[in-house]
């Protein structure tokens, strides 16, 4: 890879309780990029993800050793603020979750409690993160409508608009798309497509058509173990390892 | 078997249909007599003087005034103790103390009272230097601790009943946890925290035996009305006083179902108003919402989610203007300094310095409940514990009670408890099974689950009276270990129907279609599949019950007990003694029987605390072992 690397994981391991989720990973992370992680369920591959905004500090009795650098800082050191990390590293759900409040209070939500107050600014924030959601059209004359009346779809641009508005660098999005129907689907992944023009995007996915579809690299997961990551196309087209090659073609999964 | 369980059903309907019509029926003559208005608007209430007034707006007013004390105390700090126990506290942390909370509101009012009585009056006798401790603020800081339970189980319920990936979300967005709690969990929240609340309020309003131990009792307005110090008398504390002394048939008889129309009239609006909050609130979450405009449960959150960020504003500037309304400026200057203290941190400070000093605030003040009831625990017992000897256990009293020991009163609670268990289990799981099995939901059942909650909300007071006019004297049972068991009974009734019904509907439908689907009949699926599982959840309601029942005074105070009772009954219809009563008349009546009174207020703590920590035992041990 001769990209810029944003995120470098080293050796990372991780327990929940006495039960290990992840064994010794690796791997580097590009900028401006999509980086898809795949596998069969239980792989691990969510567990990774949300090491990277600390997400899985939430759990109890998870446990984490090995490095995960950030711009060179390790995010699980001891200086590290897991608050100001996720103010950088953003996050979608697999299951939109947004706030039970209008969809402008939604987003304005994160610029608030970074302290922004002036309404003027508030309100250029929110359009120009629902024009960049491709949201803006469909909602700007009913934004202070609750939330909860936009279809599931919606609500998950809704959430990335939401996101954005932190102005993060990386966007983590955990299967994205597992709630919604194919039309809704293309969509978000047209917005992925556009996205990755000014963010760093790492996506968890069940599909191994939309990892095809939308990412640069990938990453193949199996029972904790990174089994393989490279570019997308060597990925699908001629994975070098036997595991791999077995559940790209189908052969279980 | 159909009829039989709908029989069982609508026996919380006819319960209240017939408090409601013996009530009235006894209170009409003194509506007639006196005159409706100038019952409700009498500025005074001396039905004893040569010409007898009844004014209920003393009673209205002392009632309004502790209930408010109370909530000025219990609601910020239930409320922190809910955030502390659901958010701050670690998994083992809780484990503790939800199960705490709960054993704290199984803890019998008279219990409470007696604490209040010996230890609270006192105190503020001579910290305040006032010749009498027996005031509003006594009655407000001791119903507050006792509405605490509620407060903080209900509103821990709905915080933790917020979905996970709202403060997911949250967090992902870089917020603090403060920030989370503040703008994300308690908005959504607020739904169940105004429920509990209501629900609080319903137990203060309803409270009777702890109020009489320690306000007073003087049927006055205080002058001028913000004197705390005053001794006031409230509407349940007139009944409580009153009605044993009381000629039946008197205008003063007829005046005092009056005063308990009103009070249950009162208690039934609360019950009201905290069962549509909580409808709402379920059919927000679930996302379901058959009504549309106006007032559907989407617009409700809109304007919730609309008024939020105005709240503490709004709440701030209601109390000032209530303070200054009253004239009580120094009370409203304090108000608006803490108001602006707190702006001015969220303002200055960074906001992980905010989130320790709010967090360190919550904190405190989960201490300062924690003290607290270590504290009333610690000071019964140790001053209790040596004198419960095995003489004390099995004698009967001396001495009016200074003397001897407590046999006859733990019989008789004995007695009640097992005969109102008797009577409530088989009618209130038929109830539930009539519920949950074999309708569907229409008109009917609504209306059956609409009379167990306002059944479970009326005042224990308001069974007394009742018991009182329809099994002692309509029916004729007289003052008898009978009438005090079927009031009993009707007071446990709508616990153990929810418990059971909870327990029936958490057994999943696939398993009653695998039932049908191999041929078997509705009663058979019942019998076989659906009850066994669900023997636990009953077992803890009926061990709720238990423990509710044993600690009453209220409802038998004028049903089934007298005070010093040498031999034990011989028939249903002799009276007995119980031991709430007796710790009651001990406290107040008798002078010079501490050692007894604290040696009983063991026992009886013990005892319910005893049989609640069972019902939490067994629930906890099948919600381990039971995963559908």
């Amino acid at each position: 890879m001769n990209e810029e690397i944003i995120i470098d994981v080293q050796g990372l391991n991780l327990w929940y309780g006495h039960n290990q989720a992840l064994h010794n990973v690796t791997l580097p992370v590009a900028n401006r990029k999509v980086t898809a992680l795949i596998g069969p369920s239980g792989c691990g591959k969510s567990t990774l993800i949300r090491c990277f905004n600390r997400m899985n500090d939430l759990v109890s009795g998870c446990r984490v050793t090995g490095n995960i650098l950030y711009h060179g800082q390790n995010i699980y050191g001891p200086e590290a603020d897991p608050v100001e990390l996720r103010r950088k590293i953003g996050m979608v759900f697999h299951k939109p979750n947004p706030f039970p409040k209008s969809i402008y209070e939604n987003i304005a939500y994160g610029p608030r409690v970074h302290g922004i107050k002036n309404k003027r600014e508030l309100d250029g924030i929110v359009e120009s993160c629902l024009h960049k959601a491709a949201l803006w059209e469909e909602v700007k004359d009913r934004m202070h409508d609750s939330a909860m009346s936009l279809s599931g779809g919606q609500q998950q641009r809704l959430c990335i608009a939401r996101t954005l508005a932190v102005n993060p660098e990386i966007i983590l999005m955990d299967e994205p798309c597992s709630a919604l129907d194919p039309i809704a689907t293309s969509k978000i992944e047209d917005l992925i497509e556009e996205l990755k023009k000014e963010y760093c995007v790492i996506i968890v996915t069940h599909s191994m058509s939309q990892a095809s579809r939308v990412s640069d690299y990938t990453a193949f997961m199996y029972l904790g173990d990174l089994i393989e990551f490279g570019e997308t196309r060597q990925i699908f087209e001629n994975p070098h390892k036997e595991l791999t090659e077995n559940y790209i073609t189908g052969r279980f999964g | 078997m159909h009829t039989v369980w709908f029989f069982c059903a609508i026996s919380s309907i006819i319960g209240i249909f017939f408090i409601l019509i013996f009530l009235l029926y006894d209170a009409v003559p003194a509506f007639l007599d006196i005159g409706l208005i100038p019952f409700l608007t009498g500025e005074r209430w001396d039905p004893t003087s040569i010409i007898p007034k009844y004014g209920l707006v003393p009673l209205i007013v002392g009632t309004l005034l502790v209930t408010i004390g109370a909530m000025v105390f219990a609601v910020p700090f239930g409320i922190a103790c809910a955030i502390f126990i659901a958010e701050l506290a670690s998994p083992r942390m809780r484990n503790i103390l939800k199960p705490a909370v709960e054993l704290l509101a199984g803890i019998p009012s008279v219990v409470y009272g007696f604490f209040g009585l010996v230890i609270l009056v006192k105190f503020l006798q001579d910290v305040l230097a006032v010749p009498s401790g027996e005031s509003v603020l006594a009655g407000s800081i001791l119903l507050g601790i006792m509405s605490l339970p509620t407060i903080i189980s209900v509103s821990e319920d709905a915080i933790s009943s917020v979905p996970r990936y709202l403060k997911e979300g949250s967090l992902a967005l870089g917020a603090t946890h403060w920030q989370t709690i503040s703008k994300v969990i308690v908005p959504a929240a607020l739904s169940g925290i105004t429920a509990a609340v209501i629900l609080g309020i319903g137990r203060a309003v309803g409270e009777t035996m702890a109020v009489i131990m320690v306000t007073g009792n003087a049927a006055i307005i205080p002058d001028p009305i913000w004197n705390i110090l005053s001794p006031v008398r409230t509407l349940t504390g007139t009944l409580g006083i009153e009605m044993g002394e009381v000629a039946v048939g008197s205008l003063h008889y007829h005046a005092l179902f009056g005063v308990a129309v009103v009070l249950l009239l009162i208690t039934l609006l609360i019950n009201l108003a905290a069962l549509t909050v909580m409808k709402r609130l379920k059919s927000s979450q679930t996302g379901g919402c058959s009504r549309k405009g106006m007032f559907s449960c989407r617009m409700i959150t809109d304007r919730l989610s609309g008024i939020t960020p105005h709240l503490p504003l709004g709440l701030t500037a209601l109390l000032g203007l209530f303070l200054l309304f009253i004239g009580l400026w120094q009370g409203a200057i304090g108000i608006l300094i803490l108001y602006l203290t707190a702006r001015l941190i969220d303002r200055y400070c960074i906001r992980q310095t905010v989130q320790k000093i709010w967090f360190s605030l919550v904190t405190i003040m989960m201490g300062i409940v924690t003290l607290i009831l270590i504290f009333i625990l610690y000071d019964i017992f140790s001053n209790g514990l040596p004198y419960v000897t095995l003489d004390f256990l099995t004698e009967s009293p001396r001495n009016l009670g200074r003397g001897g020991g407590i046999f006859p009163a733990i019989i008789g609670t004995f007695y009640l408890v097992i005969g109102s268990i008797l009577i409530a289990l088989p009618l209130g799981i038929g109830a539930a099974i009539y519920l949950v099995e074999y309708t569907k939901e229409n008109v009917l059942t609504r209306f059956i689950r609409t009379a167990t909650d306002l059944l479970n909300g009326t005042p224990s007071i308001v069974f007394g009276l009742f018991g009182f006019t329809f099994l002692v004297l309509f029916l004729g049972f007289g003052i008898s270990l009978l009438a005090g068991m079927i009031t009993l009974a009707l007071m446990v009734l709508p616990t153990v129907i929810r418990t059971t019904e909870e327990a029936l509907k958490s057994v999943p439908d696939s398993l009653r279609e695998g039932s049908y689907a191999l041929g078997a009949t509705r009663w058979q699926t019942v019998r076989r599949v659906v009850l066994p599982p669900s023997v636990p959840g009953i077992i803890t309601g009926a061990i709720l019950s238990i423990g509710r029942a044993a600690g009453e005074t209220a409802p038998i105070m004028f049903t089934a007990v007298v005070f010093m009772q040498r031999r034990l009954p011989d028939s249903f219809l002799d009276p007995v003694m119980a031991l709430p009563y007796h710790l009651f008349i001990l406290a107040t009546n008798v002078p010079g029987a501490r050692n007894n009174q604290y040696a009983t207020a063991v026992v009886l703590l013990v005892l319910v605390i005893m049989i609640y920590g069972g019902a939490i035992v067994i629930r906890n041990h099948y919600d381990k072992k039971v995963r559908w």
